[in-house]
């Protein structure tokens, strides 16, 4: 019998339809898998099984039992824990904390039982193969990577029968991500149902036993995993057939530098960097994940505190802090990597997310001018495609890949022309990533110089025209023309190699 | 199919297992700094103090200074809990006022019916308190504005009751503020309790719940916390810390006063930061506020053996709470480069 029977699920938020017919349906002891653009309502979907938010329409039958959770806790009573792409953790709580978060084993006074709780924490880590931890640490101080590892943990300390992994790879370096997806089968072989969100194909493929596909609110079909193929998947997700993920790379690049780094440190994790980025170009960057690409891109924008010499076209600069990277034509943008906690105000709305840092182009006399505001607004809505009812609405009601296209907006905006790209994909769905790749080849044609970071190493190769290597806070090698290959890459970042 | 699938998979184990780490000494130290800075004021405007005048390090001058302290504990106590949760209590001042008015016209020599007037006081408190918790969550509305209006409203009650400062104390009641056991007043076993009960009340759901929707509120929500609830005990024990912070008050005037609460409501909010509170909630210790309220109390003797004008003690308590606050940034920038 199915653990999970779904029958017309809908939901709506006001006069958006977030979901208006999805089926589903699962067995325990599988992992399946969910697919989807984003906005296509496999968030919505989620968030109603996890309990978050409540449904309007249609009936979930959980072990043949109506199901209809009025908060997250009376989901987790009938055995449904969800691992959130939307990080669930408190910041100032330590590690275990935050694991056994409510549910903490306590002493006769009422009070947390600490070493009680430090066996059980360790014993958790130990039976799923965790990645090291500190169990102490407080949550603040831990890196994004980390951070996922520790809402998983917290999902799995409920013992559930269902767990939900919204995107939880996407956050992870690719042994971590590795080591999700082997438990993930171990979960499943457990006898649990695994419900599992990703954008990777790859690792849809290697896990997934079935999976259902989600368009516009509702589903469009479910299939078992090895009777279907990528192709059909893919056009299913998207209501049509994607020519092709990556754009032409046609060369655009001139001699004209437009910024020339030397001798440049940051911290302990970056050390005497030297590079040059050109009109026109577009220079990824890789290597393994924490080997001081975040580094560089935080130093370059000014949010960190860098030694040596930094060249916007041709002219020595010092970034002292973001606003002055922003300025002007000549300056720097950002695309940052946590978009939810850095990139936007989720609170307000896509026209005064888009026009924050460039206020100062809609004024006149020191007023605001509404018009030419409005109109620019509305001319990057209609470049980039997103997709909000109005320019008002708030941007965090938008999906992953809409409001990624917000923060590029608001960085277009700045008129920099040196733009940096920090794993501007993650979290954003295929069709959204085609976009994203041919606007960035689009930009390099006009002149716009790019450095780019993906932690999907498939993407530096199809779309970055060199791609410099870090290891260790150094350039460890920088690929050209037909070396840039996954191979080559992976052996610069993992092996001791001189920088060719 | 799932095992050759699983063996097909990259089987690289994690190259280090999470074992039982030893205390991070360093990272406590920065974490606390805040904390230790108040300390180190504290030890220096005690130094100063006692090199200007005798008898300093004694018990009576323990008693004496905790006693003067002491409303002002009661009552930043409260106030610690609504910082860590990330708001803030205006309506304080108010409930003290309300709560000292009331002493003074209903508190008889009947020590039965002073008892139950004194526990009307402390329901009242809590009520007023969770109803403040109740406007914020069920009307969404911003809890300085709603604490400032339920400030405004009592103390309009409080002048309604008794408009000029007056009525009367009974003596036994008065007394209890300087009785003794075992060598030391009732305020510094107060002073002790309290420690007590916040050792015990940061460690337990409730508590640690509290702190964890002033870290990050959503994120506490979709934890499975009820906000609402959550705020109708942090604004509840706030209201009736208050209230108690009145029922010691008394004992110190030996009368009630409609107007008097508002000298709590920013001392009190002072006294935590100077402790290395934070304002944006989630983050803070009871302790900490103690020691800010000690030199808060404490500028006002300093101020006075110096003979200078009383008009310093706001001055330099200005100064204080920026150093202190200057201090807890220096510290959080250093606890955060030491992780990247």
């Amino acid at each position: 019998m199915d653990l999970v029977t779904v029958k017309g699920l809908s939901k709506r938020y006001g006069g958006i339809v977030a979901l208006s017919d999805a089926t589903f349906s699962a067995r325990a002891g599988e992992v399946h898998a969910l697919l989807g653009e984003n906005g296509a309502g496999k968030s919505t979907f989620i968030q109603i099984l996890s309990g978050a938010v409540r449904h309007d329409g249609g009936s979930i039958l959980v072990d043949g039992q109506d199901y209809r959770p009025a908060n997250p806790d009376a989901a987790q009573a009938r055995g449904i824990a969800a691992v959130f792409q939307e990080l669930s953790l408190i910041p100032d709580l330590s590690v275990e904390q935050n694991i056994w978060f409510r549910h903490e084993p306590r002493t006769w006074l009422g009070t947390v039982n600490r070493g009680e709780m430090r066996r059980k924490t360790l014993a958790l880590l130990e039976k799923y193969n965790f990645p090291a931890l500190r169990p102490d640490r407080e949550l603040r101080r831990l890196t994004l990577a980390e951070r996922q590892i520790v809402e998983i943990a917290k999902g799995l300390a409920k013992d559930p029968r269902i767990l939900i992994l919204d995107e939880a790879t996407s956050a992870l370096p690719a042994r971590e991500a590795d080591w999700l997806l082997k438990l993930t089968r171990q979960l499943a072989a457990e006898g649990r149902l695994v419900i599992f969100i990703s954008h990777r194909m790859a690792e849809v493929r290697a896990i997934a036993d079935r999976l259902t596909i989600f368009r516009n609110g509702a589903t469009v079909a479910a299939h078992d995993a090895n009777a279907v193929s990528d192709n059909e998947i893919v056009a299913q997700m998207i209501g049509r057939h994607l020519d092709r993920l990556y754009p032409e790379r046609v060369p655009t690049a001139t001699d004209r530098i437009a910024l020339r780094v030397n001798n440049f440190s940051s911290g302990s994790r970056l050390s005497a960097v030297d590079f040059a980025l050109r009109e026109g170009e577009v220079l990824g960057v890789g290597g393994l994940q924490g080997h001081g690409q975040r580094e560089l891109f935080q130093a370059l924008f000014g949010a960190a505190r860098a030694a040596g010499t930094v060249e916007l076209w041709g002219k020595p600069v010092s970034i002292g802090n973001p606003r002055q990277a922003l300025i002007g034509r000549d300056g720097i943008a950002l695309v940052p990597e946590d978009r939810r906690g850095q990139g936007l105000l989720l609170t307000k709305s896509v026209r005064e997310n888009l026009t924050l840092s460039v206020i100062n182009r809609f004024t006149e006399n020191g007023l605001l001018s509404r018009q030419k505001e409005s109109d620019m607004v509305k001319e990057m809505v209609d470049f980039l495609r997103i997709k909000a009812g109005t320019p008002e609405q708030l941007a965090g009601t938008l999906s992953g890949g809409n409001q990624q296209k917000v923060i590029f907006g608001k960085m277009l905006l700045t008129q920099a022309r040196v733009l940096l790209l920090y794993d501007p994909t993650r979290g954003v769905d295929v069709g959204t990533k085609g976009e994203i790749f041919q606007l960035m080849r689009d930009l390099a044609a006009k002149g716009y110089a790019i450095l780019f970071h993906s932690s999907d190493m498939p993407e530096l190769v199809h779309v970055a025209d060199r791609v410099m290597v870090m290891r260790n806070g150094r350039i460890a090698a920088t690929l050209e023309g037909e070396h840039i290959s996954e191979e080559g890459i992976l052996r610069a970042a993992m092996l001791e190699t001189r920088a060719a | 199919m799932t095992v050759e699938r699983t063996a097909e998979m990259a089987q690289r184990p994690a190259e280090v297992k999470s074992v039982n780490p030893g205390i991070d000494w360093r990272g406590r130290a920065l974490d606390r700094a805040p904390f230790l800075v108040a300390c180190l004021m504290l030890a220096l405007i005690v130094a100063i103090y006692g090199s200007l005048q005798s008898g300093v390090f004694t018990l009576d001058e323990l008693n004496l200074d905790t006693a003067a302290a002491m409303t002002l504990m009661l009552a930043a106590t409260g106030q610690t809990i609504v910082l860590v949760r990330g708001g803030i209590d205006l309506s304080i001042g108010g409930m003290i006022s309300l709560g000292t008015v009331i002493a003074a016209t209903r508190f008889t020599d009947d020590p039965s019916t002073t008892a139950l007037w004194a526990l009307a006081i402390l329901a009242l408190g809590f009520g007023i308190g969770a109803l403040n918790g109740l406007l914020i969550s069920l009307l969404k509305l911003q809890p300085f504005l709603v604490t400032l209006a339920t400030w405004s409203i009592l103390n309009g009650v409080a002048m309604i009751i008794l408009p000029t400062d007056g009525g009367s104390i009974p003596s036994w009641w008065v007394g209890f503020a300087s009785a003794q056991f075992i060598g030391l007043t009732s305020p510094v076993w107060m002073l002790l309790a309290l420690l007590l009960f916040w050792w015990w009340f940061h460690a337990t759901r409730v508590g640690i719940t509290i702190q964890a929707s002033g870290s990050n509120e959503k994120s506490a929500f979709l934890s499975g916390v009820s906000i609402t609830r959550v705020n109708l005990v942090t604004y509840g024990l706030s209201g009736l810390f208050a209230a108690g912070a009145a029922l010691f008050l008394v004992t110190q005037t030996g009368a009630g006063s409609p107007t008097i609460g508002k000298d709590y409501i920013l001392p009190s909010v002072a006294a935590a930061v100077i402790g290395g509170v934070s304002l944006f909630g989630g983050r803070g210790h009871l302790a900490g506020t103690l020691i800010g309220a000690f030199v808060l109390t404490l500028i006002g003797n300093l101020v006075f053996v110096l003979h200078v004008s009383s008009y310093w003690q706001p001055v330099a308590s200005g100064v204080i709470l920026l150093l202190s606050v200057l201090a807890s940034s220096i510290a959080e920038k250093a606890a955060r480069s030491r992780v990247q």
